[in-house]
């Protein structure tokens, strides 16, 4: 009873302090370290559809569900799901309307409330302080608006807190959708408004930060959103039927073409030529050169802003772990989930510029063509293949990626091959040579390359990165110069700048080892092949299909259309004693990849993603998208 | 004997009445035997005068006789058949208003006001006796007997005890003895099938587990121990193991044999405790000693032998094979890629080198494995003190080699009069318990071995080439059984010590108050140490005999991922109260009073060290690999008063009163207090003179109970009200609000969804802090009515007695979204949940038992069954689209939980079958259909299968069945006792999933009994061969999405879904005590072994897919319950 009469002395026994919770307003407010921690936590919640990570959000609210997903690098045609438990990624019978859909608005009700309590607490905060922190903020809101705007088309602009008070009369919390392009206006002059006022950079060294917002970051996000605006303005219009809504949420009037595509080229020039940045050029050889100017983290002028980790610090993912090629793996488990198509791998031309198209027949079909090294069918390819994927006897940490599906035995009485493919991996044929390599590729066997092809781009060369102990640090680039060049390119282009849009274009082809100007007359398909090679697996394709409006066409649902479904590159060992130009050569064989059981269907449907019931409902002035 | 004596005659010596003694004996022998006797006061009645007689003196006076009262004291002792005192007898002289009660030690005296009369002894629970009063008899003793019924017992009830008879709530209670008939690990365990009301399911049986059980399928119960609430959280870590800090554990890890009673409240009586009491109270009182009892020292143990009840048997590599080539032909591959015609041929003979079948089951589990329990206690007292010492250990091994479990248990119960009227006394408990596993990667350490089961491929060796000097790189080496051993994969262990003290105080006064304080103080640690080792595995090459550890691109085979960490949780739970007891009775009027004071608090911490380790060999943690440090923390606090009036009439009517003004620190400083009040009323029927008139001792005991009261549920966010899915996976309980959420502020660093992200900027580790979502303050506890009418009988002397409820629980208040305000969603946030809507429990539930004697046959048989299901009553203004969405998704007055999928209403017998198919069973054309798949049922005659043709299919999944049942019998003949305990369910279902669905899941083997009973075609390479049916339908490995697992809309058919029905033999048990003629020589007061059996024989509806009935992982692949033989002993020594 003493000790109970002890434990009274509290206050108030309910009332608890939470140890685990700042509940303190002003203090955070007032403390640029704490303010920092608040851009940390934004920087960190900005979607993309890709990524290293997933964050799946869905059960807490379905409209942040799909902030970061690297899975999704499977689900379009520049790769298929090798893994396990997911081959509903290789079985869309059709895209659904609501994939792409984000309606973020937890982020944007977060950055207003900051720059109002920044305004609002913020007392003891220098001036210099205010206009910095506000402007990285108008970044991360506009950045976040952009992300909305090419999922849904013209979203509500909400740039002050709404508060309810409560009196169950909502109604004037309600906005409507602005109109596509007043979207993109907004992001264009946000960032005209904030581009001198952000820090992060330094002229006398010419460094500018690559994870935090600087004057280039935000011309970065200009040019690309200005490209799409762009775009949108001039193909959308050139569909039979354009796809638009009365009040303009979704459609941009074609004579606004003109004006976003100067405003992208000027704001890519402005980057090009600062000083701060270089295409990244450090390494001879020009496949791992290219590897490096999107994975390297240090001396690389190229990358603009990147999402990134650190594992010292525990902050990590395990994108490595799952991606790794199955033959090289450091842990016991996953490995492979996301394996490359021939589809891809085909869209790298060679290097005397012809089609990438790879030459697994004689030209009169009547045999294989005969490898001596399964590396030889990429031998003179645009580098950037050797940079983004690890094809059949490609090296990687120091190892070489054995890819093998099997055997080819000549049967001399029948006069052809009987095809002999293992049941596992790493195995042997009777002649006690490979059979089925260790890192596949295997028809049936789970997390192990179905294709034929694995990912280089963004696989940790660390030693043991790929084990779930260690994980990887390896970025996500949100920008980088490659792309900045492209939309330079393509602005230009579509302005008929040829010359110009030449310039930047064989700039990245020369590094990748094509000829100076190897570029000799330009195309919008070129160009769209271009950012495809260059850019694979940085969360571009599926944004430029829709924008050039071209993605119903590539997708069409078709079994019949080879870019809808994704396709395999099987390399076999010839068994044929006594035919030395062709016994113990590699063969190809090109094929449908085993598990892909349903083609791409991109419908006219998906251009805009349908907009949650859930929205709807909350408010009334938003309309449908179309289709919808 | 004086001369005065002599003045009479032996006649009128006769009509003397000796009336008054201070001594045991009647005076009329003393007068003839006993002379010696002190102050015996003789009175004789002669004529009108009185003599007294002092025999001692020699002196006698004469009174007149109207100045003396005329009575007649009669004394005595009141014991029953053990000759153990029974107090609270009503004794009374018939025919008048004589009456009088026994006092604690049997002990009464009445006065007879006339010369003769009828004494009547009456006490709940015994038959009652009457006895003529001869002349001259002064000590009257007797002995009652029993009634076969349990009137008599005192049952736990919240702040007291009360008499079973008199209770008006739904109490049910259990005693130890029945408790210890099933030799569990974890007290929960063998509470299944006693208790009506109660429900149980036991989903994961690993060693130390116990089920999970509900009142009345209420939700998770709060747990009392010895007068103390402990914490209703519950957790498991993701490396499976409790988080050890709710009561629910605490009870669990108790030593079984030091649990004196349980009881469980499950309707108003509940509401005593509050805003934590609307699932049911469980209250767990441990054992005491006796004052002025001589000393007792038992022993006992068992020792037992374990094996699974039920798990599925791997195909062989014959069946392997062929599936494998079947699925390629069906999925319009080539088979013979796969394997050659000659390839199958010699998997199927199994003869060649290179060519045999693995058997993984037997690879990864073991039979007949042990599991033993020893425990010793002493109790006794002396007139001022009592005592109860126990010291017990408990060891289970796993199936799996290498895992194991095992608990140390301490009880120490003291009590002590320090001076009159005051007591002292000390509970105290202690625990250590340990959980050693085999450190495999990946968190639950259960998990991979019995994936291995089914993930193996039976044609794959676990050493390679066989050579157990090298572990085979098989096709997923993380699931390689060989692995599975502390020196190849590293070890963890998981270590609880736990010390838990109450210390009591109570002060008696004379004029029936008594005072009470007790203060509780938990201290739970949980010491968590695992290293997971890096170890290689080999490939062997049979061209040059060697065995190879990596590939010939270089990478190491085997595991090169080593991992290690240690964490500590250190949970401090408090609790004090004060408590105040009056009773009194004024004639026929008896009150009863309580009051007390209470509040408690807890704290846990949490602290993780993780490191790489640099090698195997290095046993401790070191700084330089260290990469990952977690500090967590969390607090619950609660204060409440409590306040309980019993009154009762003559024993027959019964009235108690009760509320509790509670509070919780989850709420907003405005919505934390409120008060729950409860009535409760019984009428004994049996105790009306019409009852007892018209009394053939047929009925002996009838009472009518009505009982209601309110409760709370800290509840914060609905209960599985998201309409698209369509699981139903709902737990009754509801999950907490989250603590603080009444606090605005910013989160940091945390893992939560909500919890601030830290970001790398200019490589640097930004912590990160995020605004927090509105402040939660217009949330509060749900509230709950409950309601319960109830029933006791006992009929034939209680030979047979009953007891049946019929009750509601409802709930209102439940949180859900005022959704007709519509914020837009462009706000950013979305509106705090309110208190809106509103369910009930609904059910019944009764037990009977019979017990009676046939000569040397003293047998006793019980029923007793529960039904309770959640009923969703009203929700906050629903509305639907259409009458299909009505009808699909209401949830307006309409049980809760319904699993809507398929029904299958036959297969596609051919490929004609599929062609001239008129309703598109896949929605693609039946494009993707083979003979064998199943014919969807088109309800709405559309032509197409879509979600709209989803009907009721059956009940909740993974939780408690709708309706429990139990048999117990019990059977003693001599020295033999032979008790049976059935325990069984119906109305809940179970859904197959991945491993028991998808054949070749997760790129494995499928159960046996799948490969035995498929669609296929007779030769796996001739496409056009002809199809053999079969129960499960064609193989296409992978293809998960195919409408046979996946039907457009929804997953569930009624092909996959089974609504589980069972019957199990839970206990079995044969003891023999040995005579007293034996053991007297052996210095022993008894001596009993026995042999018991648990799950022995099951009746159910799933043993087709060899599961145990309790499991709800839809992969089987779960630790299913222990078919356990063991042999035990009791010894009491003298």
């Amino acid at each position: 009873m003493i000790l109970l009469s002890a434990a009274s002395c509290r206050k108030d026994w309910l009332d608890r302090k939470p140890r685990n919770i700042i509940t303190e307003g002003s203090t955070t407010w007032n403390d640029p370290v704490l303010i920092l921690g608040v851009l940390a936590d934004y920087y960190d919640r900005l979607p993309t559809d890709m990524g290293l990570v997933d964050i799946d959000h869905s059960s807490v609210d379905a409209n942040q569900d799909r902030q970061a997903q690297w899975r999704n690098m499977a689900d379009y045609d520049d790769a298929m799901w090798s893994g396990a438990g997911q081959d509903a990624r290789n079985n869309y019978t059709s895209y659904p309307f609501d994939r792409w859909r984000i309606w973020n608005y937890g982020l944007i009700r977060d950055i207003n409330l900051a720059l109002e309590n920044i305004e609002k607490y913020g007392t003891t905060l220098t001036a210099t302080q205010k206009i910095q922190f506000s402007a990285e903020l108008r970044f991360l809101r506009a950045l976040d608006y952009f992300e909305m705007v090419k999922r849904m088309g013209g979203v509500p602009l909400i740039t002050k807190q709404l508060l309810y008070d409560y009196s169950g009369e909502p109604a004037s919390l309600q906005s409507p959708r602005a109109k596509e392009s007043e979207i993109y206006d907004f992001i264009g002059s946000e960032m005209d408004a904030i581009k001198d006022q952000l820090g992060n950079s330094n002229a006398a060294t010419t460094i500018a930060s690559t994870t935090r917002a600087n004057k280039y970051t935000a011309l970065a996000l200009k040019s690309r959103a200005m490209l799409y605006a762009g775009s949108l303005a001039r193909y959308n219009n050139l569909m039979a039927t354009p796809i638009t809504t009365l009040g303009g949420e979704v459609g941009i009037s074609a004579s606004r073409a003109q004006d976003y595509y100067a405003k992208s080229l000027a704001a890519s020039k402005e980057i090009i030529n600062s000083g701060f940045y270089s295409l990244y050029k450090s390494n001879s050889n020009l496949g791992e050169n290219f590897y490096e100017a999107v994975s390297k983290k240090s001396g690389n002028k190229e990358v603009i802003l990147a999402w990134d980790y650190l594992s010292a610090k525990n902050k990590r993912h395990g994108f490595s772990y799952d991606n790794i090629a199955r033959g090289i793996r450091e842990d016991n488990l996953s490995s492979s989930n996301i394996a490359p198509s021939l589809n891809l791998v085909e869209s790298y031309d060679y290097l005397d510029g012809s089609a990438g198209t790879l030459k697994t027949r004689t030209p009169d079909n009547t045999d294989y063509i005969y490898y001596t090294n399964t590396t030889d069918i990429f031998a003179n390819k645009d580098a950037r293949l050797y940079g983004t994927v690890i094809y059949p006897g490609a090296p990687f940490k120091g190892f070489t990626v054995q890819i093998q599906a099997g055997v080819l035995v000549w049967n001399a009485a029948a006069n052809s091959y009987t095809t002999v493919e293992g049941t596992d991996l790493g195995s042997n044929y009777t002649d006690g040579k490979a059979l089925t390599a260790a890192s596949g590729p295997h028809r049936s066997i789970l997390e192990v390359s179905n294709t034929g092809f694995y990912l280089r781009k963004y696989i940790d060369p660390g030693v043991n990165t790929s084990t779930r102990g260690i994980q990887s640090d390896m970025w996500w680039v949100r920008f980088r110069l490659g792309e900045v060049y492209l939309n330079a390119s393509e602005a230009a282009f579509e302005l008929s700048q040829t010359t110009d849009a030449m310039l930047y274009i064989n700039a990245l082809r020369e590094r990748a080892g094509f000829a100076a100007n190897s570029m000799k007359a330009l195309t919008i398909e070129k160009i769209q092949n271009e950012r495809r090679v260059e850019l694979a697996f940085e969360d571009h394709r599926i944004w430029d299909l829709k924008r050039w409006r071209i993605a119903d066409k590539v997708w069409n649902g078709s079994t019949s259309n080879p870019d809808a479904m994704v396709s395999a590159l099987y390399p076999y060992r010839v068994i044929r004693p006594g035919d030395p130009a062709r016994d113990g050569k590699y063969v190809f064989i090109k094929m449908v990849a085993p598990r892909i059981r349903a083609p791409r269907f991109f419908q006219l449907g998906n251009y805009y993603s349908s907009i949650d019931q859930v929205v709807l409902n909350n408010n009334p002035k938003i309309v449908r998208n179309p289709f919808h | 004997m004086g001369s005065q004596f002599k003045l009479l005659n032996k006649t009128a010596m006769k009509n003397c009445l000796p009336l008054w003694v201070n001594a045991s004996s009647p005076s009329y022998r003393v007068s003839r035997y006993s002379p010696g006797i002190l102050q015996v006061l003789l009175v004789m009645i002669v004529m009108n005068f009185t003599f007294i007689y002092d025999v001692t003196a020699g002196v006698t006076s004469e009174i007149p006789i109207k100045k003396i009262p005329f009575f007649r004291p009669i004394t005595g002792k009141i014991t029953n058949s053990k000759n153990e005192p029974v107090s609270g007898v009503s004794v009374k002289v018939k025919e008048t208003k004589t009456g009088t009660t026994s006092n604690e030690n049997g002990d009464y005296s009445i006065n007879i006001p006339n010369a003769t009369g009828i004494l009547t002894f009456s006490h709940i629970g015994y038959a009652d006796k009457q006895i003529e009063v001869a002349s001259y008899t002064t000590v009257i003793n007797v002995r009652l007997e029993e009634n076969q019924s349990t009137l008599n017992d005192v049952v736990v009830v919240g702040y007291g005890t009360q008499k079973k008879a008199t209770i008006t709530g739904a109490v049910s209670s259990l005693k130890s003895e029945d408790l210890m008939r099933t030799p569990a690990v974890a007290a929960t365990s063998a509470l299944v099938g006693k208790i009506p009301g109660i429900t149980a399911r036991s989903t994961d049986n690993r060693p130390g587990n116990g089920t999970s059980i509900q009142i009345r399928n209420l939700g998770a119960p709060l747990y009392v121990i010895d007068g103390v609430p402990y914490s209703t959280s519950e957790g498991a870590t993701s490396f499976g193991f409790n988080t050890g800090i709710s009561g629910q554990n605490l009870f669990n890890q108790l030593g079984l044999e030091d649990i004196e009673s349980i009881s469980i409240l499950k309707d108003a009586s509940a509401a005593v405790y509050g805003l934590r009491a609307s699932n049911g109270v469980v209250l767990v009182t441990t054992k005491k000693g006796k004052r002025g009892e001589t000393s007792n020292f038992n022993l006992s143990g068992y020792y037992g032998l374990q094996n699974f009840t039920r798990f599925n048997k791997p195909g062989n590599a014959a069946q392997y094979v062929r599936g494998r080539l079947e699925s390629e032909q069906n999925l319009g591959r080539s088979p013979s890629l796969l394997y050659t015609k000659e390839q199958l041929a010699k998997w199927e003979a199994g003869t060649d080198k290179g060519y045999k079948s693995y058997n993984y089951f037997d690879m990864v589990t073991r039979p007949n494995v042990p599991q033993y329990y020893i425990s010793a206690n002493a109790s006794g007292g002396s007139q001022k003190s009592n005592y109860y010492f126990s010291i017990s250990h408990v060891d289970q091994d796993a199936i799996i080699k290498d895992y194991k479990f095992d608990r140390t248990n301490i009880q120490a119960n003291l009590n002590a009069t320090v001076f009159k009227g005051m007591q002292i006394g000390a509970q105290i408990s202690g625990r250590l318990q340990k959980h050693h596993n085999v450190g495999v990667p990946g968190l639950d350490d259960y998990t991979n071995p019995l994936l291995s089961i089914s993930s193996m491929w039976p044609t794959e060796s676990p050493y390679a080439n066989d050579n157990i000097k090298y572990i085979n790189q098989t096709h997923n080496i993380n699931v390689n059984p060989a692995t599975y051993k502390n020196d190849v994969t590293g070890y963890v262990d998981e270590m609880y010590r736990s010390m838990n003290v109450n210390l009591t105080a109570q002060y008696d006064t004379k004029f029936g108050l008594t005072l009470k304080g007790l203060y509780s103080y938990n201290y739970t640690n949980e010491d968590f140490d695992g290293f997971e080792y890096t170890y290689n595995a080999y490939i062997y090459d049979p061209i040059t005999d060697s065995y190879n550890n990596r590939s010939a691109a270089g990478a190491l085979y085997g595991n090169q991922n080593p991992w290690r960490e240690k964490h500590k949780r250190n949970i401090f739970a408090r609790f004090a109260q004060i408590q105040a007891n009056y009773s009194k009775q004024f004639g026929d009027h008896s009150f009863s009073a309580v009051a007390a004071y209470e509040r408690s608090d807890n704290e846990n911490s949490y602290f993780l060290v993780h490191t790489i380790p640099p090698n195997n060999t290095i046993p401790t943690q070191l700084f330089s690999n260290q990469d990952v440090l977690i500090d967590d923390w969390s607090t619950e606090a609660r204060a409440g008063y409590v306040g309980r009036l019993n009154y009762s009439y003559a024993g027959k009517y019964l009235l108690e009163v009760l509320g509790r003004y509670d509070g919780s620190y989850l709420y907003a400083p405005g919505s934390r207090w409120g008060f729950f009040p409860g009535i409760s009323a019984g009428w004994r029927i049996s105790e009306e003179p019409f009852m007892k008139r018209s009394g053939n001792g047929f009925i002996t005991d009838l009472k009518l109970r009505a009982s209601y009261g309110e409760t709370g549920s800290e509840i914060g966010y609905p209960i599985s009200q998201n309409r698209s899915v369509n699981t139903n996976l709902y737990t009754a309980g509801g999950s907490a609000p989250d603590p603080f959420s009444y606090l605005p502020g910013y989160t940091f660093a945390g893992t939560g969804v909500d919890d601030g992200r830290s970001a790398v900027l200019d490589g640097n580790y930004v912590i990160g802090l995020r605004p927090r979502g509105l402040p939660i303050t217009n949330l509060s506890w749900v509230k709950n009515q409950s309601k319960n009418i109830g029933i006791d009988i006992g009929v034939l002397n209680g030979k047979i007695s009953g007891q049946f409820d019929v009750f509601e629980r409802k709930r209102s208040g439940l949180p859900a979204a005022r959704y007709d305000v519509l914020v837009p969603s462009e706000v950013g946030y979305t509106l705090p949940n309110e208190n809106l809507t509103s369910d009930a429990t609904r059910g019944v539930e009764g037990m009977i038992t019979y017990s009676n004697k046939a000569g040397a046959f003293d047998y006793a048989v019980a029923a007793n069954g529960t039904f309770a299901r959640r009923r969703d009553l009203q929700p906050y203004k629903p509305r639907f689209g259409n009458a299909w969405d009505e009808y699909r998704n209401s949830t307006v007055d309409r049980w809760s939980s319904i699993n809507w999928g398929y029904h299958v209403i036959g297969r596609f017998e051919s490929l004609q079958d599929i062609e001239s198919y008129k309703i598109d069973n896949d929605n693609q054309g039946n494009r993707s259909q083979l003979p064998g798949d199943f014919k969807y049922e088109d309800v709405n005659g559309d032509k197409i299968i879509n979600a709209l043709d989803q009907r009721p299919i059956g009940y909740a999944e993974g939780t408690q069945p709708y309706v429990s049942f139990g048999f117990n019998g019990r059977v003693a003949y001599r020295s033999f006792t032979l008790s049976v305990d059935f325990a069984g369910a119906n109305m809940q279902s179970y859904f197959r999933d991945n491993e028991l669905k998808y054949p070749f899941q997760n790129n494995g083997n499928s159960p046996a009994y799948m490969f035995e009973d498929h669609w296929r075609r007779v030769d796996p390479y001739d496409p056009g061969s002809a199809w053999v049916g079969g129960t499960y339908p064609a193989f296409r490995k992978d293809l998960t999405t195919h409408v046979n697992y996946n039907p457009i809309g929804g997953s569930r058919s009624d092909f996959w879904l089974t609504n589980v029905h069972y019957l199990r033999l839970k206990n079995l048990e044969l003891g023999y005590n040995f005579p007293k003629s034996l053991i007297d020589r052996m210095g022993l007061a008894r001596f009993r072994v026995y042999v018991n059996g648990t799950n022995l024989i099951s009746f159910d509806n799933v043993k087709e897919f060899q599961i145990d009935p309790e499991i709800s992982l839809g992969s089987g692949l779960i630790y299913p319950q222990q078919r356990l033989v063991n042999f035990g002993f009791n010894v009491s020594f003298k």
